[in-house]
C-alpha cells in the first residue's frame, strides 16, 4: 500500500515527467543531426539527471538507476563534432518511451513493464561498445530493426521482474517532493469550472454597475433639462457622488475579473505545444520506418487551451500527423522525380478566433487519390457502386472518415488497418467541433479540426444589421473601411472589392443570416474586412458598435447545429448577442447564389416575435423563402431593395400600422401590384373594411393563422392579384 | 399500560378547547392527501383552446421581450434568452403543436423544464394561472394518448389539454438533441 502523501507527490511527478521527457527527446531529435554540444546537449543532459535525481527521490530507485544508464551513454559524447550516432539516440529514445511506461505503471499501480531489455540495449550502444549479439538476433529478415512500438509492446507484455542493479547514488537536485507538497495543490476540474461561472456572474455584475451609472446619467440630464437648476443642486450633487463611486466601483470590478479570469486561465489551460511537441518525435519513428524524410513545422504553439479539450486532442492529432506521412508524403526519390524537395514539408498552425479553436494539419504530399478513395469504397461496400458514381469530389473526400475506411490493402504497422479517420472525426465531435479535408491532388492535403474553446473572454466587434446585433471575433477582423463606389466591381451574381490590389468577395451580412436579399453596398456603409481559413472576405455592416471583451458560451443544444454561430454572449445590458463563425462568412459565398435563386419569396412584417416565428413557419412549409420585418419602416427599407410575391402584415404595430403601411407600398410604383395580406388580432369587419380599402387583398385573424388556412389566403391573394392583371 | 393525564382535574377550558381544536384538524383528510388526487398544473390559452403543464416543470415566467431573435434558426425557434445564468431556447408553443392560430400576440415566456436536463421556453399568450386537475383524469387521457398532448374534460364540458413536454420536445425529431 503507497502512503498517500506519496501518492499524490507521484502524480504531480508524472505530469513533471512527461515534460521533461519530451524536452529530452525533442533535443535527442535534434542532436541527430546537429554536433553533439551546446544548447541542445545540455537541455538532454539536465534532463535525464532531473529524471534520475527526481525518481530517486521519490524512492523509484530501478528508474533512477534506469536513467543513470542513459546518462552513461550520453554523456561521454558531449562536445562532440559528430550528431549522435543514429543507433544510440534510437536506444535512448526507445529506453525513455519504456521509463516513462514504467513511471506510469507505477503511478497507476498496473503491471510495471520489464526494464531489462532496454537496460540491455543501452550496453550495445555505450560509447566503445561493440555491435550487440542480441540486437543482431533479433533482426527481422528485411534486415530493419524491431521497431519502437514492438520494443515497447515486448516490454509491456513481460512479467514484471526484480530490478536488481543498485543505482549509484543520485547528485543532489532540487527535491520534486517537496516543491510540490509546498507549491502544489490538487483541485477537481469541477472546482475550477465552478470558480470560472462564478467570475463570469461578477463581470455580469460589473456590466450592471455601468448599466446603473448610465441610469444616473439619464436622470442628471432629465434633472438637467427640467430646469430647476437651484432647486435640485443637493440631489444632482447626490447624484453625482454616487455615479463617480459606481465608476470606481466598475473599474475596480473590472480589473478583479481580469486577474481572476487571467488567474483561471493559468491554472486550466496549457500551451497547445503540450500536445504538439511529442508529434516531432512520432514524425521521426514513422519516416525511420518508411524510409520517408519530413520535417514538421509548428505554428501557432503558444496558443493555451483546456487541459481536458487539449487531451482529448492529443489522439487525433497523432492519427493525423501519422497519415500524413504514411499516406500523404511520398517516398524521397518519387518526390525528386516530381520536383519536389526530397523531404516532406508538414505543417501544424493552431489558430483561435474568438472562442473557436481552428488546428490545420497539412502536407505537400500526393493529396488524396479520387480513383483510390473509390476503389477502396468499393471493396470495402462503404457505398454501393451507383451511388459511388454520382459523389461530388467532396463527398468523396468525406468518405475517408467512414468506420473501416483505409487505402490500404494490407494493414501495415502504422496504417491499412480502417481505424484512424473514423476515431478523428468521432472525437472532435464529441468535442462539438468538426474536421474537414481539402485536397489539391499530387500537391497537398489540408485537415482543418475547428472546435469551441469556451474558457474566459475574447475580443468581439460588436455589429447591427437590420435590427439585430451581431458579433465577430476582432481575431478574424483584420480591418474596416466605409464602402466606396470605385472601389466595388458589381456583378450580376457577385460584388467584388479592390483591396490592397486584390479582389474579394463581398458578402451582405442580412443576406448571409437570411434576413433580407443581397443588397450592394451603399456609399460610406461599413465594410469589414475579415480572414479565415486563408480566405478574405469584405462584409458588408450596417454599423459597427463597437469592440467589447465578452465570454462566448455555447448556443443551447435546440440551435447548436447553425454553422453560422459559434456561441452567444452576454452584453451590458444583459441582452444575448450572437457570435458570428468567421468561417462560415469566408465560405458563404455559393450559399448566398443559391438563396438567390428560390422561387417564391414572402414578407412577413409583425411587431410580435412569435408571430413572425409562426408565419414563417407556414409559409415555409408552403415553399416560400421569407423575411421579416418587426415594424412598417424596416419593411419598407426591405422592399426598396428586394422584390416579393407576397407581403403579410399585422395590422395593430406602433409608429405605422399596416393600414398606413399598405398605403404606402401602394403608392410605389415598384410594389403597387404586389399582393397584400393583412392580418389582425382582432376580428372585426371595420378593420376588414379599412383594410381592403386601403389597397389589401385579403384580411385574416390571427386566430385563424393555422397553417393550412394562412397559406391557402396567401396563395388566394396572389391569384386574385394575377387575376386582376 | 394506561396513560394518564397529566392534571387528573382535567384541562383548563382554554386548553381544552385547544386540544378539541387540534383533534378535529388532525382527523380531517391531510392536505397532502387531498394533493394526492391532484395534478397541479399551469393553465393558459393558445388560440381557443386551453392548455395546462404540471406545475412542478415550471421554472419562471418573463417577458417575451428579453428574447434575442436568431436569424438561420428552425421555424418554431422564437430565439434565445438568460435565465438563472444559462442560455436557454424559447420556441413557439404554436407551432411545436403544428400551426395553431391565437388570439393575442404572446406577450409571456415560461421557462419550463422538460425533464432532459436543460431548460426551455415557450411562448404563451397570458400569464397561466395555477389550476388543479383530478390525478385519475389526467392518468386515464395520458393512457389513451400516444401524442404530445392529451385531452381531459372536466365538468362543463370545459375541454382542457395537458401537454407531455418531453413528447412535445421529441416531435422536432432531428432538429433537436437531448
Amino acid at each position: 500500500m503507497m502512503d498517500p502523501l506519496l501518492e499524490q507527490l507521484l502524480a504531480g511527478f508524472v505530469d513533471e515527467a512527461q515534460e521533461i521527457y519530451e524536452r529530452v527527446a525533442r533535443s535527442m531529435m535534434e542532436l541527430e543531426k546537429a554536433p553533439a554540444q551546446g544548447a541542445s546537449f545540455d537541455e538532454l543532459a539536465r534532463g535525464l539527471h532531473t529524471l534520475k535525481g527526481s525518481a530517486a527521490t521519490l524512492g523509484l530507485e530501478e528508474l533512477a538507476d534506469f536513467a543513470h544508464r542513459m546518462e552513461d551513454v550520453v554523456l561521454p559524447l558531449r562536445g562532440s563534432s559528430k550528431p549522435l550516432p543514429a543507433r544510440l539516440s534510437d536506444a535512448v529514445l526507445k529506453s525513455l518511451d519504456v521509463w516513462m511506461a514504467r513511471l506510469r505503471a507505477v503511478a497507476a499501480k498496473s503491471q510495471l513493464p520489464d526494464l531489462a531489455p532496454s537496460m540491455a540495449l543501452l550496453e550495445t550502444v555505450k560509447p566503445d561498445a561493440p555491435p550487440p549479439a542480441a540486437a543482431k538476433g533479433r533482426k527481422k529478415k528485411n534486415g530493419k530493426g524491431p521497431s519502437a512500438s514492438e520494443t515497447l509492446a515486448a516490454t509491456v507484455a513481460r512479467a514484471p521482474e526484480p530490478v536488481s542493479p543498485a543505482a549509484p547514488a543520485p547528485a543532489p537536485v532540487p527535491a520534486p517532493a517537496e516543491d510540490a507538497q509546498a507549491d502544489s495543490w490538487r483541485v477537481t476540474t469541477r472546482q475550477v469550472i465552478a470558480l470560472l461561472h462564478e467570475v463570469e456572474r461578477l463581470r455580469e455584475v460589473r456590466l450592471r454597475l455601468e448599466e446603473r451609472r448610465r441610469e444616473i446619467d439619464k436622470s442628471l440630464q432629465q434633472l438637467d433639462r427640467l430646469g430647476i437648476q437651484a432647486e435640485t443642486a443637493e440631489a444632482r450633487s447626490v447624484l453625482l457622488g454616487i455615479r463617480r463611486a459606481l465608476g470606481a466601483d466598475g473599474e475596480e470590478a473590472g480589473d478583479i475579473v481580469a486577474s481572476m479570469e487571467d488567474g483561471l486561465k493559468t491554472i486550466s489551460t496549457m500551451p497547445v505545444r503540450t500536445v504538439i511537441e511529442p508529434l516531432h518525435r512520432a514524425v521521426r519513428d514513422i519516416c525511420k520506418a518508411t524510409g520517408k524524410r519530413a520535417k514538421l513545422a509548428v505554428v501557432g504553439a503558444e496558443v493555451s487551451l483546456d487541459r481536458r479539450v487539449l487531451e482529448q486532442l492529443r489522439a487525433p492529432l497523432v492519427h493525423l500527423v501519422r497519415n500524413a506521412v504514411d499516406h500523404g508524403l511520398e517516398l524521397p526519390d518519387v518526390r525528386e522525380a516530381r520536383g519536389k524537395h526530397p523531404e516532406g514539408a508538414l505543417a501544424i498552425r493552431v489558430e483561435q478566433q474568438g472562442n473557436m479553436l481552428f488546428i490545420e494539419v497539412s502536407d505537400d504530399g500526393a493529396g488524396l487519390d479520387l480513383e483510390q478513395i473509390r476503389e477502396a469504397a468499393l471493396r470495402r461496400a462503404l457505398v454501393p457502386p451507383e451511388e459511388l458514381a454520382n459523389l461530388s469530389t467532396q463527398q468523396l473526400h468525406q468518405l475517408i472518415f467512414r468506420p473501416g475506411f483505409s487505402t490500404k490493402a494490407e494493414a501495415t504497422e502504422y496504417s491499412g488497418r480502417g481505424v484512424g479517420l473514423d476515431v478523428v472525426r468521432n472525437q472532435i465531435q464529441a468535442l462539438q467541433g468538426h474536421v474537414e479535408v481539402q485536397s489539391v491532388p499530387g500537391q497537398s492535403a489540408r485537415f482543418v479540426l475547428s472546435l469551441p474553446a469556451d474558457l474566459g473572454s475574447s475580443p468581439v466587434l460588436v455589429v447591427r444589421c437590420g435590427e439585430h446585433q451581431l458579433g465577430l471575433p476582432m481575431a478574424a477582423v483584420e480591418s474596416s473601411r466605409g464602402a466606396r463606389s470605385k472601389d466595388l466591381r458589381v456583378g450580376r451574381a457577385r460584388v467584388q472589392l479592390e483591396h490592397r490590389e486584390q479582389l474579394i468577395p463581398v458578402q451582405d451580412l442580412g443576406a448571409l443570416v437570411g434576413l433580407r436579399q443581397p443588397e450592394v453596398p451603399a456609399e460610406g456603409q461599413p465594410l469589414l474586412i475579415l480572414q479565415s481559413q486563408g480566405r478574405t472576405t469584405a462584409l458588408s455592416v450596417d454599423e459597427v458598435l463597437g469592440d467589447r471583451e465578452l465570454v462566448i458560451r455555447p448556443l443551447p443544444v435546440e440551435i447548436r447545429e447553425l454553422s453560422a454561430y459559434q456561441g452567444a454572449a452576454t452584453l451590458a445590458r444583459g441582452e444575448l448577442v450572437l457570435i458570428l463563425r468567421p468561417d462560415f462568412i469566408v465560405s458563404s459565398e455559393r450559399r448566398a447564389d443559391t438563396a438567390l435563386a428560390s422561387t417564391r419569396r414572402a414578407l412577413v412584417v409583425d411587431d410580435s416575435l412569435t408571430a413572425r416565428a409562426l408565419h414563417r413557419t407556414a409559409l415555409e412549409t408552403g415553399g416560400y423563402l421569407v423575411h421579416t420585418a418587426s415594424n412598417a419602416r424596416q419593411a419598407l427599407e426591405q422592399l426598396r431593395h428586394s422584390a416579393y410575391d407576397v407581403m403579410v402584415c399585422d395590422i395593430g404595430m406602433d409608429e405605422m400600422d399596416g393600414y398606413e403601411l399598405t398605403a404606402a407600398v401602394r403608392q410605389r410604383a415598384e410594389t403597387d401590384s404586389m399582393p397584400i395580406l393583412l392580418v389582425s388580432a382582432r376580428d372585426s369587419e371595420n378593420d376588414r373594411q379599412r383594410g381592403l380599402a386601403v389597397g389589401a387583398d385579403g384580411f385574416l385573424t390571427k386566430k385563424d393563422c393555422v397553417s393550412g388556412r394562412l397559406l391557402s389566403e396567401v396563395s388566394s391573394v396572389i391569384a386574385r392579384r394575377k387575376g386582376a392583371a | 399500560m394506561k396513560v394518564q393525564p397529566r392534571e387528573p382535574g382535567g384541562f383548563a377550558p382554554e386548553l381544552n378547547e385547544l386540544l378539541v381544536r387540534r383533534a378535529q384538524r388532525i382527523r380531517q383528510k391531510p392536505a397532502e392527501a387531498e394533493d394526492e388526487n391532484v395534478l397541479w398544473v399551469a393553465e393558459f390559452p393558445v388560440g381557443e383552446e386551453t392548455y395546462a403543464l404540471p406545475l412542478d416543470t415550471l421554472r419562471g415566467a418573463v417577458p417575451l421581450k428579453m428574447v434575442t431573435p436568431v436569424p438561420l434558426s428552425p421555424p418554431h425557434v422564437i430565439g434565445i434568452l438568460r435565465f438563472q445564468g444559462q442560455i436557454v431556447t424559447a420556441l413557439s408553443l404554436a407551432s411545436l403543436l403544428g400551426g395553431r392560430g391565437w388570439r393575442e400576440d404572446p406577450a409571456v415566456l415560461l421557462v419550463v423544464d422538460p425533464g432532459f436536463g436543460r431548460l426551455v421556453a415557450l411562448d404563451c399568450e397570458r400569464i397561466p394561472k395555477p389550476t388543479g386537475l383530478p390525478q385519475a383524469l389526467v392518468a386515464e387521457a395520458r393512457a389513451r394518448s400516444s401524442g404530445a398532448t392529451c385531452e381531459i374534460t372536466l365538468a362543463g364540458t370545459r375541454q382542457v389539454s395537458v401537454l407531455d413536454l418531453l413528447r412535445l420536445m421529441d416531435r422536432r425529431g432531428g432538429q433537436e438533441k437531448r
